[in-house]
């Protein structure tokens, strides 16, 4: 029961870091149709930045999320300058591109901070808590909390918000969306911003979490995207259940199978995608015609 | 939201239009195309499918590249306006095929159509308007867009386009894919506009509803204006009732 | 009109001048045969190395170009692959002493298995979820190898033995290359066969939309897994020459870093040509060479060089010339030009009176979420007849092709094509059975030219002949030239012959919806059904649509027309049912439909109903003086 409870705190607080990569996943996916190849990358280097001015520069653990916000922001937007031309065109062609911009980003990070990586101390020193005999890393709460407020934040934003409902409805529909007015690459670039904000702050809480190292984007990216899929691509509710399905997956996966955890998630992944294609929460789509 | 902001006309102008040119490629969809819409008047294009009367429609947006020619509204050049700011001097867009926002609420589409004059606040005078005209529209508020029928679709996009609004409506084959009897309500929706004192610019296939709706119409083929009268005339020409009304 | 379509007419003639490449292209072969056979005499020990390891991933490229360029699947586990090869081949002969060569052959085996195990969420999800599926799926591989004690876990496997080849002595690298070189002809030579004839064509059909291949007849499913299996096939041919090379495996080679080079390669090289896919994974070896004390920054470098192809050269490097010829061209004069010829009439087919039923609906009802499109639709229709189809839009006439079409399952009722049930059959085989279709808004492939567009539809050969291929290639030869034949003389017919080498999207819309017509024809189907075939057509072509449909229903083919242009169905149907909300509302000839009362209020409404009672009877395009 104690093994239990902890492996289950453990999931779900990996699983609020899934569904922060799954909602700029699919916040992106949402206004733009196209899958960031780069997203993992882009968190990559989120956990980067916040975890050198925390740890070289002494900035408070919030100040330096939100500069490898800042930092991430300008990249997604250099990335979605890019390939705007490729907008509505060709989807396989701007999923290579971004795939393209994340070996760019890999690189980079390698250049700036070594191959070798880093591990990044908890910014929250108090004692975990303990319940049923389970004992909680107080950080894990903390991650789940910032999660949570992010993904409410994110979803008034898009259903309440003038910027938020027209960014959907580019989404739907460019020329209608041109006609009443909205600037179309303006709300792309700013969903994109967005999506890699998101991906900044997840990188900035699972540093601590885990090892920081130019490769770590692969499988939490990986991860996250299968977050996003399972809750049906483009749904929100969606992106956060999908993440903590996940979380679960992998946090149980590996106290069962320890070193073979990888292979048994991404395999029941499979097989979940392919039981439900279009995820828990997504449309099912009817082929027209 | 701070924007350059041009006051929008409060009343309609002359919209003037010359020699307006598209090319896709090496193709040539609309050659030297002028047209005139006085204050308040309602002038049909109508033609065959690919005659280029969408592309005239989407250049005069801004939608698509215009190759030459001049586009003004009273006195204001909107040759170099993007297409996103058409709406800011007063000119609506409803696109061919209606294009509503598919997976938004009816009430949502019709408040991004005042997305230009600050969305809410400044849509909601026009908002029940709109519902008072299209009282159907109003049932079927919280429906998502995408589950209207043709017809309220189209509806909703004519309803979209007068949240900003606007002093001149270009209107792109609203009949299309309507049923005659929905068409003929169409022609009723129209008829109102322009006792609004709304401009008109209607691009038809169906030329039984252009004639209805409009005084004046300019008939293209192939990129060109071939013809232009008032309705009566060009209902009483032999080639155009041939070619156009099937008779 | 005419200037409109100069440079349209300027391409086709240019493509159908005798094509002195041709001449040139076996002499090109030589010439790269013999600089191939050469060019170990010019380099040093340690390019030959280099030389050797950029030809496995010439081999693995060419798997890539096939299942990703050519097939259309995001395939991210090529690599994997290449992985599974090479650890099949050091497993069996380290820990299992198995003999090198024996092993080899399970190792390609092996991992031809596992790119049909891999490729099986292709036939659930494409795109981006396959992508991410693959890319999923080869990490699950990359975990196992570096757990498993069986494959050295993680620290990989060494003292593969040296392959045994007569008294060669593969160690040699020169002499490896020879072994290498003859590997990769063979593979470059079987993927071009396989690319340039049905298999391939079939493949690109897919890749450019799959529902319109799925209704000519392939079988989407098995199509996707044949596509998977070559990739498997030729990333085990790449793992095996691999560990034979190196003599040792490790988990490393095979990460996803590398499957993102590999991509690079593709990518840069042109990944729907295969040449590109080897030029590409030759250069991108050689500079990763040349950079390698720099590798990061040979890495970024070609991450910079994806983005920037995708955005201003997506067909990558083998694209370039195309490109340069396009762009001369259009300042070239054009020789002559070249319009849509006249439709030639099929030769009537012997009268049947007593035709039975052909098609036959019963209570068909079909759900969507809660919405019902269609109630109860009966219909029978005759052998020989033209059948109208109208109603208002939303009254559910495409959802009734859809259903018999098979791309939906009727949610209840039958569907019987000549008495026999055709209910829930996919379309390929009611391809086979003889219908066919066209679509309201073209579905027509993207990348190919007219010309195979029809040999794709001529095609009617089951799916799962690709065993062929490797079995009895001659006879695959030999069919090609029947399909040739064939599509010439179809073109011919449809007067499309000026367009054989254009590619449909790039003419005139009245001409697609000709090609569309043709396509559908191709395979002398029992029944066409047409998809409001007169949209945006003008008055000219609208009447030789008439024309060409009454001759394709004298041809013995019975059509069943969805059309909103009453005129069209006036003077086509002898028969027309209308639909209205999902029921059929009336039936009878065009003149009692009319005058039925229901119709008028359901669809003409009433404007046109008086219009249609004061000027009987409707003019017809066909009966438009010219």
């Amino acid at each position: 029961m104690q093994v239990f409870l902890q492996t289950l705190v453990g999931g779900l607080s990996l699983g609020a870091v899934y569904a922060l990569v799954a909602l700029g996943f699919a916040l992106v996916y949402r206004t733009m149709g196209l899958v960031n190849f780069a997203h993992a990358d882009v968190l990559m280097v989120g956990a980067y930045v916040a975890s050198t001015f925390t740890m070289t520069e002494h900035l408070p653990f919030a100040a330096a999320a939100a500069a490898a916000i800042v930092v991430t922001a300008l990249i997604g937007l250099v990335i979605e300058r890019m390939l705007r031309p490729l907008e509505g065109k060709d989807f396989d062609l701007m999923l290579i591109g971004t795939i393209g911009f994340g070996i760019v980003l890999e690189a980079l990070a390698t250049l700036v901070w070594g191959a070798t990586g880093r591990a990044v101390p908890s910014p929250v020193q108090t004692a975990p808590l303990h319940l049923l005999g389970a004992s909680i890393p107080s950080y894990d709460l903390v991650v789940t909390a910032v999660a949570l407020v992010a993904m409410v934040a994110l979803s008034l934003f898009l259903e309440r918000t003038r910027r938020g409902v027209a960014m959907q409805a580019v989404a739907m529909d460019y020329d209608a969306a041109t006609a009443v007015g909205i600037n179309v690459g303006r709300s792309n670039a700013i969903a994109f911003a967005i999506g890699a904000g998101l991906a900044a702050l997840a990188g900035a809480l699972v540093g601590p979490l885990l090892y920081v190292s130019p490769t770590m984007g692969g499988s939490i990216g990986i991860d996250g995207f299968a977050a996003a899929i399972l809750g049906g691509f483009g749904s929100i509710p969606g992106a956060v259940v999908g993440g903590v399905v996940i979380g679960l997956i992998s946090s149980f996966s590996a106290g069962h199978f320890h070193g073979y955890s990888d292979l048994v998630t991404f395999t029941v992944f499979a097989v979940l995608v392919m039981i439900r294609p279009t995820g828990l929460f997504g449309e099912r789509t009817v082929v027209r015609a | 939201m701070i924007k350059h902001r041009t006051p929008a006309p409060t009343q309609a102008l002359a919209y003037t239009v010359e020699d307006l040119c598209v090319r896709y490629g090496g193709v040539q969809a609309v050659r030297s195309v002028s047209l005139s819409v006085a204050p308040g008047e309602a002038v049909g294009i109508i033609g065959a499918n690919g005659a280029g009367k969408t592309s005239t429609l989407r250049a005069l947006m801004g939608l698509v590249p215009r190759a030459a020619g001049s586009i003004r509204l009273g006195e204001r050049d909107l040759g170099k306006v993007a297409a996103r700011d058409m709406v800011r001097h007063g000119i609506g867009y409803v696109p061919e095929g209606r294009h509503v926002f598919p997976g938004l609420p009816v009430e949502k589409n019709l408040l991004l159509g005042a997305y230009s004059r600050g969305w809410r606040t400044a849509g909601d005078g026009a908002l029940g308007e709109v519902y008072e005209q299209f009282p159907v529209l109003h049932q079927m508020r919280s429906r998502p867009a995408g589950a209207l029928s043709g017809g309220q679709q189209q509806m909703l996009a004519i309803g979209r386009a007068l949240m900003a609004r606007p002093t001149l409506v270009l209107l792109d084959e609203p009949s299309m894919g309507l049923s005659p009897k929905l068409v003929d309500e169409i022609l009723d929706i129209l008829l109102r506009l322009r006792a609004s004192k709304l401009s008109l610019l209607l691009v038809e296939q169906n030329a039984e509803l252009a004639f209805g709706a409009t005084g004046r119409c300019l008939v293209m083929e192939n990129g060109e204006v071939v013809m232009q009268g008032a309705t009566a005339e060009l209902r009483a020409d032999p080639r155009v009732r041939r070619s156009y009304l099937g008779l | 009109m005419t200037s409109d379509l100069q440079p349209l007419q300027r391409r086709a003639a240019v493509l159908r001048r005798p094509d002195l490449r041709r001449l040139g292209r076996p002499a090109g072969y030589l010439v790269l045969a013999v600089l191939a056979w050469l060019l170990p005499y010019g380099l040093g020990g340690y390019d030959m190395h280099v030389l050797d390891t950029a030809l496995v991933f010439a081999i693995l490229a060419i798997g890539q170009g096939l299942v990703m360029g050519i097939a259309g699947q995001i395939n991210l586990a090529q690599v994997a692959f290449m992985g599974v090869g090479a650890y099949t081949t050091a497993i069996l002969t380290t820990q299992e002493h198995m003999a090198f060569w024996p092993a080899a052959v399970l190792a390609v085996a092996a991992a031809a298995l596992m790119g049909l195990l891999i490729g099986l969420p292709a036939l659930r999800v494409q795109s981006h979820y396959l992508g991410i599926v693959t890319l999923g799926l080869s990490l699950a591989f990359l975990n196992w190898v570096t757990n498993a004690p069986l494959a050295g876990s993680g620290s990989g496997l060494s003292g593969i033995p040296v392959p045994p080849l007569g008294g060669v002595d593969l160690t040699n690298d020169y002499l490896y290359y020879y072994v290498e070189l003859l590997a990769f002809v063979a593979a470059l030579a079987f993927g071009l066969f396989v690319v340039r004839t049905r298999l391939g064509r079939r493949m690109r059909a897919m890749r450019d939309d799959s529902l319109a291949a799925g209704s000519l007849g392939a079988r989407i499913p098995v199509l996707r897994m044949t596509a998977f299996l070559l990739a498997g096939v030729y990333g085990g041919v790449a793992g095996v020459l691999y560990a034979g090379l190196i003599r040792f495996v490790a988990p490393e080679t095979f990460s996803i870093t590398e499957m993102f080079l590999l991509l690079a390669m593709v990518v840069i090289g042109g990944r729907q040509s295969l040449w590109g896919c080897v030029v590409g994974a030759l250069a991108l070896s050689a500079v990763q060479e040349e950079l390698t004390d720099l590798s990061t920054y040979a890495q970024l470098g070609y991450g910079a060089v994806v983005v920037l192809m995708v955005v201003f050269a997506p067909t990558g490097l083998a694209g370039v010339p195309h490109r340069l010829r396009t762009a001369l061209q259009r300042r070239a004069p054009g020789p002559e030009s070249a319009t849509v010829g006249p439709f030639r009439p099929y030769p009537p087919a012997e009268p049947r009176p007593d035709a039975g039923t052909l098609l036959q609906l019963d209570a068909i009802t079909m759900r969507f979420k809660g919405l019902v499109a269609l109630s109860e639709v009966s219909l029978q229709v005759r052998a020989g007849e033209i059948r109208g189809v109208v109603g208002p839009n939303g009254s559910g006439k495409t959802t009734l092709f859809n259903i018999i079409s098979g791309l939906y399952r009727a949610s209840a009722g039958t569907v019987a094509l000549q008495g026999r049930q055709i209910g829930g059959m996919r379309p390929y085989r009611l391809a086979h059975l003889g219908l066919a279709r066209t679509f309201q808004n073209l579905r027509l492939f993207r990348r190919l030219t007219v010309r195979e567009h029809l040999l794709a539809a001529l095609d009617r050969s089951p799916t799962r002949w690709a065993w062929r291929y490797v079995l009895w290639p001659v006879g695959v030869w030999r069919g090609e030239r029947d399909l040739g034949r064939q599509a010439d003389a179809l073109l011919d017919r449809f007067g499309l012959a000026a367009f054989a080498g254009a590619i449909p999207y790039a003419l005139p819309y009245g001409i697609q919806r000709r090609v569309e017509l043709a396509r559908a024809m191709a395979g002398s189907p029992q029944l066409l059904l047409l998809d409001e075939p007169a949209a945006g057509l003008n008055g000219t072509e609208k009447a030789q649509l008439v024309e060409i449909v009454k001759s394709i229903r004298d041809s013995g083919t019975t059509v069943v027309i969805i059309e909103h242009d009453m005129g069209l169905v006036m003077s086509l149907c002898e028969q027309v049912t209308v639909l209205a909300a999902g029921r059929v509302i009336a039936h009878g000839s065009p003149a009692q439909v009319a005058a039925d009362p229901q119709v008028i209020e359901a669809y003409l409404g009433r404007a046109a109903a008086d219009r249609a009672g004061q000027e009987q009877p409707v003019t017809t395009p066909s009966e438009e003086p010219s």
